[in-house]
């Protein structure tokens, strides 16, 4: 590593505190209550970080992620001044890769939590809106939804396509996701629908779909985005499953899921390549559910009424 | 009561059911046939057609799904390409080592969970209570197959307790005939089990944690406290007979856990179980193993959650008055 990336990652350090500072600054009530958890701000300063990694990742790898130092001198080096974090058998700089990897990671785990939250949304509105059959209909295919362990699932799809684009992962992970969202949004709209607002708004003329999308779940949006915040870490955890089976992110791409798979081979005599992934995914995943329970905590309308 | 029970079987059998029809026509929507993989180039076309007629590959679909359901209601599942065996076979020597795993898996996980969380409950909010839920949540937060990979790597390459991988000594013991050869087989399972059961335990302290607070929160432990019973019988008999109850719900949420976790650590473990037999059979195009794979799998959580009702209702006197 050269002073210009070692200057990069410390650039990153001081930016996520710095995020975290001002977030906590410029909170108002909600926000007071959110940074009132213990592990809130610790677990925002640890995102913002891996954040600005993705990010400015060209800028704090000091190698390309996909560049073979020298095979035969330089593969299984142990972490060093040059390299951080070690290299792997194909003698590709680990740090880099993982930094590399966490625009995979997270963009993948985010999108993917994108397109459940979404579709989880539409579908638990509807159903929770029209009841009656749409209901019905809707109700039971999330029961079997929920019945199928999702890893099998992905497992038959993923493996049977015969390539699987880094786009159609992201949506089959998240149409695989939403059911139980869509539960959670149904039994809200259920009792947002008996309210006067609504009432007024369809005794105005307003069609089902304007009700629904203008008036009914922007009033759903605390639950959704709780179940959001900590559902992208489960996400990232499957994603990070499919990855080291070899069914996910494709292998040259470093995601920190097959970074962990490229190292098993070698971790007796070089276990640095597989733990040093695993240990970002299993950071970044408690920084979002501690965010998550901070968010919960925050946004809990029961609290509020207390 | 034995209405509400009837009428849950009969929702859960639907259920499965239409995992059946979705499992079926997923697969044959995504493609694949047992000689398209790249590496068998050289089938010649007549070849191939053959294999087709033979595993009734070129029949219309709307055939292919009522043979299929026929035939499963059967318990037949098909021919399994790349093991040139049936199904069921490859599942019957498959299912045994998944239910052993899970199995000790779930019995760490309760055990594990249920103490730590009682512990915390009693000590909560100083440091025991602490350190162990901030451990607990980093437990959580890891990729199982870390985890897995990571005790491997202390217990087996490091200080060589344990063996890396596997269900047993495949010369010394590959039938268990002997004390000496089932202690192998517990020694083999010791590392998978225990990948699976911390990270359940985590959890499972987590909620038992909650629960029991909420109820030492209630006028009827305080009672049992000015009765001047001791602490430790209030805490384990008063209080934690009640806070056992939602915990009863978790043992049918840890069944969809147990069952994507174990298919990872199989795999981590080359643990021939359901999971290690799905991925291997994905590799080598073998969808109907894959097929009956995901539905064993259906099956078993919808079953697990039917138990876990039906206990829940049993165990739970208020419910039942309701009229359940």
């Amino acid at each position: 590593m050269t002073v210009g990336t070692w200057l990069a990652l410390a650039g990153a350090l001081v930016l996520a505190l710095v995020v975290g500072a001002e977030a906590r600054r410029a909170a108002g009530p909600v926000g007071r209550r959110f940074f009132r958890h213990p592990t809130a701000a610790p677990g925002l300063v640890v995102l913002a970080f891996f954040v600005t990694l993705a990010l400015a990742a060209p800028v704090i790898a000091p190698y390309p992620w996909y560049l073979q130092l020298d095979p035969v001198h330089l593969a299984n080096q142990p972490p060093s001044w040059r390299f951080p974090l070690g290299t792997d058998p194909l003698s590709r700089d680990v740090w880099s890769r993982l930094v590399f990897g966490a625009r995979f990671s997270l963009g993948i785990g985010s999108l993917a939590m994108l397109v459940a939250v979404s579709v989880g949304a539409a579908v638990g509105a509807v159903a929770g809106y029209f009841r009656r059959w749409p209901d019905a209909v809707l109700m039971r295919l999330v029961d079997v939804g929920l019945a199928i362990p999702r890893i099998f699932v992905l497992l038959v799809i993923v493996a049977l396509w015969d390539r699987v684009s880094l786009p159609v992962l992201v949506l089959l992970i998240g149409l695989t996701g939403w059911f139980g969202t869509s539960r959670l949004v149904r039994a809200e709209v259920l009792s947002l629908r008996e309210r006067e607002f609504v009432a007024a708004a369809r005794a105005l003329g307003a069609r089902p779909g304007r009700v629904i999308f203008r008036h009914v779940l922007p009033n759903t949006t605390a639950p959704i985005i709780v179940s959001a915040a900590l559902g992208i870490g489960s996400v990232m955890l499957l994603e990070a499953g499919l990855s080291y089976l070899g069914i996910g992110v494709p292998s040259p791409k470093p995601s920190w899921g097959n970074m962990i798979a490229e190292g098993q081979d070698r971790l007796a005599s070089a276990p640095w390549t597989s733990l040093f992934p695993g240990l970002a995914i299993s950071l970044v995943v408690m920084a979002l559910n501690a965010v998550g329970d901070a968010l919960r905590d925050a946004l809990d309308p029961h609290k509020e009424a207390a | 009561m034995t209405a509400w029970i009837v009428r849950r079987l009969a929702a859960s059998i639907a259920i499965v059911l239409a995992v059946v029809t979705l499992t079926f026509f997923l697969i044959h929507l995504a493609g694949g046939s047992p000689c398209g993989q790249s590496d068998a180039q050289s089938v010649a076309p007549e070849v191939c057609a053959r294999l087709r007629a033979q595993f009734g590959l070129d029949r219309p679909l709307w055939e292919q799904y009522g043979k299929y359901l026929w035939a499963v209601l059967h318990g037949e599942l098909g021919q399994s390409f790349w093991q040139r065996r049936p199904v069921i076979a490859a599942l019957q020597d498959a299912l045994p080592n998944t239910l052993l795993l899970a199995g000790t898996a779930l019995v760490i996980d309760f055990t594990l969970g249920l103490a730590l969380g009682v512990y915390q409950a009693a000590r909560a909010r100083r440091f025991g209570d602490i350190a162990l839920g901030n451990a607990a949540l980093f437990v959580n937060s890891m990729p199982t197959f870390w985890l897995g990979l990571v005790l491997l790597l202390v217990f087996a390459q490091w200080l060589h307790l344990v063996p890396v991988g596997g269900t047993h000594d495949p010369v010394l013991c590959s039938r268990l005939d002997s004390l000496q050869c089932v202690a192998d087989r517990l020694w083999h399972l010791a590392l998978p089990a225990t990948t699976l059961g911390v990270v359940g335990a985590a959890a499972t302290a987590r909620f038992q944690r909650n629960a029991m607070l909420e109820v030492l929160a209630q006028d009827f432990v305080r009672t049992a406290r000015a009765k001047g019973l001791r602490e430790r019988r209030v805490l384990l008999v008063h209080a934690l007979r009640n806070a056992l109850l939602p915990s009863i719900t978790l043992f049918g949420l840890a069944f969809p856990f147990l069952l994507t976790g174990a298919v990872l650590v199989e795999w981590v473990f080359a643990w021939p179980g359901m999971g290690w037999l799905s991925v291997m059979a994905i590799g080598q195009r073998d969808y109907p193993v894959v097929t009956a794979t995901a539905l064993v799998a259906s099956a078993m959580v919808t079953l697990g959650n039917l138990l876990a009702d039906v206990l829940y209702v049993a165990a739970d006197p208020r419910i039942r008055v309701r009229g359940a």
